[in-house]
């Protein structure tokens, strides 16, 4: 396989342009945390962008509203206020309340889904290679990171002594465990073309051309080069992000917001970003694994990670917007009967027809 | 017999399409003590012990499957229960039941036994009237609080003496543990508070939950949250014009002009009032939008309680009530509280410029269909929606009779019963629509007679402009002379219903020879379709429940009153 595009990750960059590479693993480790706080301060962005304005005004869009209008431009200037309004609410934490996990739960969710975007190819922008890391077991790493997350909803669920929250981790729980299984190994198959989990690899790979339609030629996307797997895997994000059809541990018309109900002020802050960004998270392996990461024409590579995010995050709106959520039992049913099934099959079948093809 | 078999439907008691009371009462033999004459039907008094064996026969051997409404009183000198009898196949076959107590001892036999909606109804009688019924299930207080002293419709209570309702006499609902007491294999359930504030309660409702895992075991409904004493204001307005603002405020999910006219309704037939054509043309016009209003409403809750919050087809709903809305608000000039009504006819006429009006009304019907068919595929051709709601919340048409449902939800479990043609009023036996009739007894059957009544009262609505429209001028009339005071001979009664948004809306009224009711007894629909949302939901996930309670379209305001 061709080697991958850009060699420099964006510490060993800034390390370079900042001259910290003269103090040798010292000032590796100060460029790695200024190129973190970079990504986390770009996810973070998104995610205050989303929540609290983007989402409103997708959602008024599909719903026939204006949503935010009075607040600056297209109502921006809302984000500010409700950054304010949410920092300066009362954290009220119930009686009986089991602590620290009441209060490790949020920071968990928020930090797992941040935590991933570690080793996702944003592309470059200006010459930087907007990447951190790039390990050979990259997009392992990337699911193995994201599943914490689960671990924090669980906590969040019991520890908040609240039957609804209860309700709402079990649910959580039984979802991921259920979902996540089909996701990853839908994204195995993918592997089985790149023979990498090594995320620049596997960009890389997906720059070859597929075929040239009357001089354009169409990149070998997995996406294109396997459409099943791609919507496999669209369906599994769903329902590992939470949202319609699969959005039954929030479910609010039923168990109220699930593990979030008794949560308020910066903790409700928290579990909410580490929902955004989680969203983010799904969009940007979503685009990895599937979509050729950064690559497109002219416009650079990091806006194009973006907007291929944000397209994730506009589907994951029209599908809440558009479509009824399904039981709990029918939604285990579909994990493990249906796209679990599938994930192997789909597996099986890649395998064979990739060892058919290079023998 | 066990309740829910019944045999064909028996003639006994009917001579050509009308009942017979005398064979009726050669049926019940030396039970009956006295006949009575109310207004809308005859009425045989009983013992207190022979509640049961009475109504026994008269569901079982003359066909009175239908208990309507319970009414419960205090005069001077006794207590008394009416239980008002129908038939699901013809609701104009009325009998009423009178079951005095005397003062001292008011105890009485209970009917639960052979309509279990009498439960609820004898429930409310103990506890606002006074009446102990003997061998009901849970004679508790339904609508006031338990610590409450006194019974306030009871003739010995002082209702100038404000009462403080200690709350710490009451068991805190947290505190027990709520474990099912015959819970035999072990499993550990869980008490579950749905409610009273609760996103899918739709008001204040309390869902007293047992849930087994995700599974209902056990649900009870406890109302009296929005108990505003509908009833007792109702006995203090006078007939003429301070009673009609009251029903607006029972259903106030915009079906004010079919609560009012369950009123208008008793009232002009307690007083021999007549209405003028036009009037009962614009007062048909009027309610069926109101109809369409309240259906659309109950579609669009019912999607949020299916999809979730975010849900476009909730906002789709709304902007098609706001046009049946904007209407409206031209006809009454108000858009919630219309008290557009008057005994005899109707406040005004048609705004200026008609025509206008005529075009809007017309614009708004014409576009229905086309938005109809946005729901329906949003909705009901939706593969995930039907496999929530087909099948889940199953009411069978027997159980919808025992609980004396009503409305879409007795139509959507099979049950033919629309008062609008059964018991003709205002101005639909002119009109050229249909009953819609379902007979999947789910929740999804539920959701369809709502948007397929949309549709017919669309119909009507169309043929009532047309009517309208091509009314000559000097024969608008649209009020019938109506004496200043209205004062009914004393102790003339009078059961009325209307076929209002949920179901059957119907108003008792006693006449004690004054200006004002001696009792005003409201018959609220959905205080009986909720009584079968336990039937629907118990065994089935937590998830139904929520979809059942949304299929029931109950509306807080009218089952507390």
């Amino acid at each position: 396989m061709t080697a991958p595009l850009q060699s420099a990750l964006m510490p060993e960059q800034l390390a370079n342009w900042l001259g910290l590479d003269a103090y040798g693993g010292a000032g590796t480790f100060v460029a790695g945390i200024i190129a973190s706080a970079l990504v986390a301060t770009l996810m973070l962005t998104n995610a205050a962008l989303a929540g609290p304005w983007a989402k409103r005004k997708i959602t008024a869009a599909f719903t026939d509203r204006i949503a935010v209008n009075r607040h600056g431009p297209f109502g921006l200037l809302i984000i500010v206020a409700d950054a304010v309004r949410l920092m300066s609410k009362e954290l009220i934490v119930p009686e009986g309340a089991d602590r620290p996990a009441y209060d490790i739960g949020p920071i968990l969710i928020a930090f797992s889904a941040l935590f991933a975007f570690a080793v996702i190819p944003f592309g470059t922008l200006g010459g930087i290679n907007f990447q951190i890391a790039d390990p050979e077991i990259g997009l392992v790493f990337a699911f193995a990171i994201a599943s914490i997350a689960s671990v924090g909803l669980v906590m969040c669920g019991y520890a908040s002594n609240n039957k609804y929250s209860l309700l709402g981790g079990l649910r959580a729980v039984a979802q991921n465990i259920a979902y996540e299984i089909p996701l990853i190994v839908t994204a195995a198959s993918v592997v089985i073309f790149s023979e990498s989990l090594q995320m620049s690899t596997i960009v890389a790979a997906q720059t070859e051309t597929l075929v040239t339609i009357a001089g354009i030629s169409i990149p070998s996307w997995y996406a294109f080069v396997n459409p099943f797997a791609f919507v496999l895997f669209l369906t599994a994000n769903l329902a590992e992000v939470g949202r319609n059809p699969f959005d039954t541990p929030e479910a609010p018309t039923e168990i109220v917001a699930g593990y979030q109900t008794e949560y308020s002020s910066i903790y409700f802050v928290l579990i909410y970003l580490g929902e955004f960004v989680h969203i983010f998270l799904g969009g940007a392996i979503l685009a990895v694994v599937f979509l050729g990461g950064p690559a497109g024409p002219v416009l650079p590579g990091l806006v194009w990670m973006l907007i291929k995010m944000w397209a994730v995050f506009l589907f994951t709106q029209w599908a809440r917007s558009a479509i009824p959520r399904v039981r709990i039992d029918q939604l285990i049913e579909i994990g493990w009967k249906g796209l679990l099934v599938l994930s192997f099959a789909n597996l099986v079948l890649t395998a064979v027809i990739v060892g058919v093809l290079t023998l | 017999m066990s309740r829910s078999e019944l045999p064909d439907t028996p003639e006994v008691g009917v001579a050509e399409g009308e009942v017979d009371y005398d064979e009726l009462e050669a049926l019940l033999g030396e039970k009956v003590l006295e006949r009575e004459d109310h207004v809308n039907a005859g009425g045989f008094v009983i013992r207190p012990d022979d509640v049961q064996d009475v109504l026994s026969t008269l569901r079982h051997e003359a066909g009175f499957d239908h208990l309507s409404n319970v009414t419960a009183q205090q005069y001077e000198d006794r207590y008394e229960s009416i239980y008002h009898l129908k038939k699901y196949d013809d609701p104009t076959q009325e009998v009423n039941v009178i079951v005095p107590t005397p003062t001292d001892e008011p105890v009485s036999e209970s009917a639960e036994p052979v309509f279990r909606t009498a439960e609820w109804h004898e429930r409310e009688a103990y506890d606002l009237v006074g009446i102990e019924y003997e061998g009901n299930p849970d004679l508790r207080r339904i609508l006031l609080p338990e610590t409450w002293t006194g019974h306030p419709l009871g003739g010995d209570y002082d209702q100038t003496k404000p009462q403080v309702v200690s709350l710490t006499e009451h068991a805190n609902p947290l505190q027990d543990d709520h474990r099912v007491e015959n819970d035999n294999d072990g499993t550990d359930t869980m008490f579950l508070n749905i409610g009273p504030h609760h996103p899918a309660t739709h008001g204040v409702l309390h869902l007293k939950t047992v849930l087994d895992g995700e599974q209902v075991l056990d649900v009870d409904p406890d109302i009296g949250y929005l108990h505003r004493c509908e009833e007792q204001m109702c006995q203090q307005g006078t007939y003429r014009h301070q009673i009609m603002p009251y029903p607006d405020r029972w259903d106030y999910i915009s079906a004010g002009l079919l609560n009012e006219w369950a009123y208008a309704r008793t009232a002009e037939d307690l007083a021999d009032l007549d209405v003028p054509e036009y009037a009962q043309i614009i007062r048909t016009m009027g309610a069926e939008l109101c109809r369409i209003a309240s259906h659309l409403l109950a579609l669009a809750t019912f999607a949020l309680d299916i999809n979730g919050d975010f849900t476009a087809t909730f906002m789709y709903a709304i902007r098609e009530r706001e046009k049946a809305q904007n209407i409206l608000e031209d006809l009454t000039g108000q858009r919630l509280m219309f008290n557009y009504f008057r005994l005899g006819g109707v406040a005004w006429d048609l705004p200026e410029p008609r025509e206008e009006f005529f075009e809007k009304t017309r614009d708004f019907t014409n576009g229905l269909p086309a938005a109809s068919e946005e729901f329906h595929n949003l909705l009901t051709n939706n593969e995930i929606l039907q496999a929530r709601t087909i099948d889940t919340g199953v009411l069978e048409p027997e159980e919808a009779k025992q609980y004396g449902a009503t409305g879409p939800v007795a139509r959507g479990s099979g049950v033919d019963y629309d008062l609008r043609r059964d018991d003709p009023y205002g101005y639909y036996d002119e009109l050229d629509w249909d009953v819609v009739v379902e007979d999947g007894c789910d929740n999804f059957s539920r959701l369809l007679v709502r948007m397929r009544e949309v549709e017919e009262s669309a119909k009507i609505i169309d043929q009532c402009v047309d009517l309208l429209e091509d009314w000559p001028e000097e024969e608008r009339n649209i009020q019938s002379n109506v004496p200043r005071t209205i004062k009914p001979d004393p102790d003339t009664e009078i059961y009325r219903a209307v076929e209002g948004a949920k179901g059957e809306l119907g108003i008792y009224i006693r006449s004690d020879g004054t200006d004002k009711p001696g009792r005003f007894k409201i018959r609220s629909p959905c205080f009986s379709n909720l009584q079968t949302l336990p039937e629907m939901s118990e065994g089935e996930y937590i998830a139904d429940l929520i979809a059942s309670l949304g299929s029931l379209d109950i509306v807080l305001g009218e089952v507390d009153r």
